[in-house]
């Protein structure tokens, strides 16, 4: 019996080829959209998942009540993972670290600067990455290093690495103690080497101080793990208050709360303390796009055979009239459904591995077809078996319910309920279509309008580098001899580089500060000729006199920071900071160094200079010649490092990433939606003016023109995508407006928009219908009126 | 009123050329009522196509109104049809989706009538047809004679001079037909349209002024009275 249903659903398949090809297209299209969402979805979620016995390791975060509103930071003090590595027997290990960045590291002649992290000796313990040789004890010597199956390689060739010395920073031999393999792309945490934490102490008398410091000075990264059975939920209470004993206001209004390494990928931004959103609402978003695209493909296949329903009455009809039970009618039709889907299926896995390699440049991610995975076959097919009865069950059903009396007599009209869900369906199809072309339209806008903000500093040509020991010892001769090789017009250093602000901290005391209150701003250290070299514009006031002495007491505020400080006569004032009284000197105007969708962050500037040196190259010197030119001075002075540098603008153009990649997506699935949607339109098209093939015979014998019989075919079909222009506008409103609200700096929704997407998507199906209206508009009448 | 001059159609079949029409000449002069007369085959209906422009003969001239028909680009040809030609079928051909009312109305659509003066000649027309109490019914709710009397109704709204009718009473009982026929016969007479009448009953064919028997494709005889 199955081989029958077989045998019939492929000769219908052969028969019709045409409209066998606008089912299989359209499914193989949503199928391979769903298909490629579902990729990125669970390669989202894989995220630190390869890490054995993952679930027990945490990062420590602190919650911080600034006046009323909860801030989570990531950064906590040493102190703190004393206190929990000797309080708590609940915790199994903890570990501090340094964030991921460059250190030199030097073996021979080969020199590299490369990324890594300063990590305490149970942190391969807390996160047991796969060593190749050696093992997680290898960070208990401050004087060793662990490092990657690359870094290896590009320090050591083909020799075996294992205890060879490498040089790093320039200073100390660090003995190589284990290799670990590369870490995969789907890892939140990214390095490609660890140095002992206790080396860290060693090398930077600051760190070894901040050992000894209260719980306000934070500035550490902290994770840990949980011995085996316990839930967060057991100490979560017991370490909430554990800062709150110490006199110090940072402390006092600090709850330490613990993420789970689960969420760290997903659940990354933080509101009141709470970790409930983030990257997962992109990850849902799309999920919900890919289900969409599929309802369309499905949606397409259920119109196209409900609509030729006509055609295959009459085989209806036989059937029952020689004993076939609805049942058995409602399984072969059932069949044809499923022996599409898998032909879809086929071809979109092919599709699929065909686009991943530029799906892969896209998006950055490193995914891949689990092919040899049992559990990706299982899933696949179950939701093509899924999918198929989602397509087939209402033809099926519709079909399989025909009377053979009326069908064989030729009496059976089409119900005009079947013609009312069919134009629901394409409805549906359209509005998801269109709602999918004004988010692209306007998250495209939002990422333009951003983009044109004025920065409120000038990016082009400005360069950013590093320092390392030798660069700062030498930081005189080095600024000298580059301002004089004619290469740079102007350069400074600064603690934070100039599309960041690294630090916020309390500002102690200022006019009009209420009891209790606390004022958290960004705080960046600068040398001379900071705002001249970034382009930055002084409102009020006078920069610092390039004095250590004078300057050491002065501050410059930008007018967000005078603002948050409520300060109405700026200059002159005092703030207290650093236990000292800082005049404000000067207010500059706002610059974007954090996110450009958000307001400018309150900053203040001290004299003082820190490890960025930032320049601007002169404006008359090729690009390559003066980063030629600079890479000699550079190695002049730190012959022991390999020059490193960052363009500004680009560095700037990264805070767009997230945004631009969404805008992608979303431009790719929209596409395809509508290129779905519009395929089973062609097929809708081609049925409506087949059935009417009489009534437009009729209609040019009594005298219309191609023109009219073109608007009388085309007519229903743009009513249908009006309807859903007006049903798309709003929803897509509603949610982009929820997406926007996120942004300080956000375009504001106009009408232009929506009228602009729906004329597009009248102009896609006009079109679309086009072809088969006019072929049916020009066919000689006399042909179609004579097979009466 | 219109002039035929070695009229062929035919059909490239292989080598042969296998004729449907072949080498007809004929004139009909304003105010005639033609009937045409001959078995199935023998290209009554296509003649009669080609006198109504809707197929295009292969060889020959074909004049109307003292226009070159054959010479004519698509457009006018199109509006020469539109301004002088009515079609009444054997099948009625109605559009199933439209009352009774909308079927009449529809040729004035297609001729830019204005909106109260198509009203006006409608209803002139339904009452003329005494069908005035079934305007909002539809096609499918008439009896065979009623909706022949509609697909007349639609074809003369337009005041045509010329009436072109496939068998319209082929799917009518004799009771129907003769209603028709006599309707025709008024028609001619009265309004002085001409019509030109393909069908089987020798009956019917004795309404007009001229009988012509087609024979594979040629004119066999012709008789007026």
């Amino acid at each position: 019996m199955i081989k029958n249903y077989f045998k019939i659903a492929w000769r219908n398949l052969w028969k019709n080829k045409a409209y066998s090809l606008i089912n299989i297209g359209g499914l193989t299209a949503g199928i391979a959209v769903a298909l490629l969402i579902g990729l990125w979805v669970s390669y989202q979620y894989s995220y630190d998942k390869f890490l054995p016995n993952y679930g027990q390791s945490y990062q420590v975060r602190r919650n911080f009540n600034s006046n009323g509103d909860t801030l989570t930071f990531s950064t906590t003090s040493l102190k703190l993972a004393d206190a929990l590595r000797n309080g708590y027997p609940e915790i199994e290990y903890v570990a501090e670290a340094d964030e991921n960045r460059a250190h030199g590291l030097a073996v021979g002649d080969t020199k590299l600067s490369l990324d890594g992290i300063q990590a305490g000796s149970d942190f391969l313990k807390i996160f047991r990455f796969p060593f190749l040789q050696g093992n997680a004890n290898g960070l208990r010597d401050p004087y060793s290093i662990i490092i990657t199956e690359s870094t290896a390689k590009a320090l050591f060739g083909n020799k075996d690495a294992m205890n060879q010395l490498i040089k790093v920073d320039n200073k100390d031999n660090l003995k190589v103690t284990g290799i670990i393999k590369d870490i995969p792309s789907n890892s939140s945490l990214q390095f490609n080497y660890i140095i002992p934490f206790s080396y860290f102490e060693i090398a930077d008398p600051g760190v070894k101080e901040a050992r000894n410091q209260s719980f306000g000075s934070n500035g550490f990264v902290l994770y840990a793990k949980l011995k085996d059975g316990i839930k967060y939920k057991q100490i979560a209470p017991k370490i909430k208050n554990l800062e709150k004993y110490e006199d110090n206001l940072n402390a006092k209004n600090s709850d330490v709360i613990m993420q789970p390494i689960q969420d760290w990928h997903l659940y990354n931004t933080y509101t009141n303390g709470k970790a409930l959103g983030g990257f997962i609402n992109y990850v849902r978003t799309f999920s919900i796009i890919g289900i969409l695209v599929l309802v369309i493909a499905c949606i397409n296949f259920v119109n196209l055979t409900t609509a030729r329903s006509e055609k295959r009455a009459r085989e209806v009809g036989i059937r029952k009239a020689i004993g076939s039970k609805r049942k058995q009618l409602i399984v072969q039709f059932l069949t044809e459904s499923i022996l599409i889907t898998f032909i879809a299926l086929f071809f979109a896995l092919l599709l699929v591995q065909l686009v991943l390699p530029s799906f892969r440049l896209l998006t950055g991610n490193s995914i891949t077809i689990p092919f040899n995975r049992f559990y990706f076959w299982l899933i696949v097919t179950g939701a093509a078996f899924a999918t198929a009865i989602l397509a087939g069950s209402r033809p099926a059903f519709y079909l399989s319910s025909f009377n053979p009396v009326q069908v064989l007599k030729g009496t059976l009209k089409t119900a005009s309920g079947a013609i009312f869900s069919r134009k629901a369906l394409v409805v549906i199809q359209f509005s998801c279509s269109i709602a999918l072309i004004i988010s692209t339209v306007i998250i495209y806008q939002q990422i333009q309008y951003a983009k044109n903000r004025p920065t409120g500093y000038t990016l082009n040509r400005l360069v950013t580098t590093i320092t390392n020991s030798d660069l700062r010892r030498n930081m005189d001769a080095l600024k000298n001899d580059l301002l004089q090789s004619g290469a740079v017009s102007s350069l400074t250093t600064a603690s934070s580089p100039a599309t960041g602000v690294w630090w916020h901290s309390d500002v102690e005391n200022f006019p009009g500060k209420n009891t209790g209150e606390t004022v958290e701003m960004g705080t960046i250290l600068v040398s001379a000729d900071y705002f001249k070299t970034l382009g930055m514009q002084l409102k009020a006031g006078h920069d610092f006199v390039n004095d250590i002495k004078a300057d050491s007491n002065s501050v410059i505020l930008n007018e967000a920071a005078v603002k948050r400080l409520r300060l109405k006569e700026p200059l002159g004032q005092y703030i207290t900071k650093f236990g000292r009284r800082m005049t404000i000197i000067g207010v500059v105007k706002d610059a974007l160094m954090d996110s450009p969708f958000q307001s400018a962050d309150p900053t203040m500037f001290f004299f003082d200079g820190g490890s960025n040196i930032i320049y601007r190259l002169s404006p008359n010197i090729n690009t390559h010649q003066a980063i030629d030119k600079i890479a000699a001075i550079f190695n002049k002075y730190s012959p022991a490092y390999q020059y490193t540098y960052h363009f500004v603008d680009e560095d700037y153009n990264k805070k767009f990433n997230l945004e631009v990649l969404v805008g992608k997506l979303a431009g790719i699935f929209a596409g395809l939606a509508i290129f779905i949607s519009c395929l089973g339109l062609f097929g809708l098209a081609a049925y409506v003016a087949e059935q009417r093939t009489k009534e437009i015979g009729v209609r040019k014998v009594l005298g219309a023109t191609v023109t009219q019989v073109w608007i009388l075919l085309s007519k229903d079909f743009i009513v249908l995508v009006i309807v859903s222009c007006i049903i798309a506008s709003p929803i897509a409103l509603y949610f982009l407006q929820n997406w926007l609200y996120k942004y300080a700096y956000r375009i504001s929704i106009g009408p232009e928009v929506f009228v602009l997407s729906a004329i597009a998507a009248i102009i896609i199906t006009l079109a679309t219908i086009s072809f088969q209206a006019i072929k049916a508009a020009i066919a000689n009448p006399v042909k179609s009126l004579r097979s009466e | 009123m219109l002039s035929l001059q070695h009229i062929s159609k035919y059909y490239q079949a292989g080598g042969n050329k296998n004729y449907v029409i072949n080498d007809i000449s004929l004139d009909v002069d304003e105010g005639e009522f033609v009937s045409i007369m001959g078995p199935s085959g023998s290209g009554k209906s296509t003649l009669l196509n080609i006198i109504g422009m809707l197929d295009e003969p292969s060889e020959g001239y074909h004049y109307f109104v003292n226009e070159a028909v054959h010479q004519l680009k698509e457009k006018k040809r199109a509006a020469l049809y539109k301004q002088y030609i009515g079609f009444v079928f054997q099948a009625y051909h109605l559009i199933d989706e439209l009352t009774v009312y909308e079927n009449i109305e529809t040729p004035l659509i297609y001729q830019d009538v204005k909106g109260s003066e198509r009203k006006a000649m409608v209803a002139d027309m339904l009452d003329r047809f005494q069908i005035v109490g079934k305007k909002d019914l539809f096609p499918a709710q008439l009896s065979g004679g009623q909706q022949q009397l509609v697909g007349i109704a639609r074809a003369l709204i337009a005041k045509p001079k010329l009436i072109l009718a496939d068998e319209p009473t082929g799917n009518l009982n004799s009771k129907q037909g003769e209603e028709i026929m006599e309707l025709f016969s008024k028609l001619n007479k009265e309004d002085g349209v001409t019509i030109i009448q393909v069908t089987h009953s020798e009956k019917n064919a004795e309404y007009g002024s001229r009988i012509i028997n087609l024979l594979d494709g040629r004119i066999e005889s012709s008789r007026k009275f």
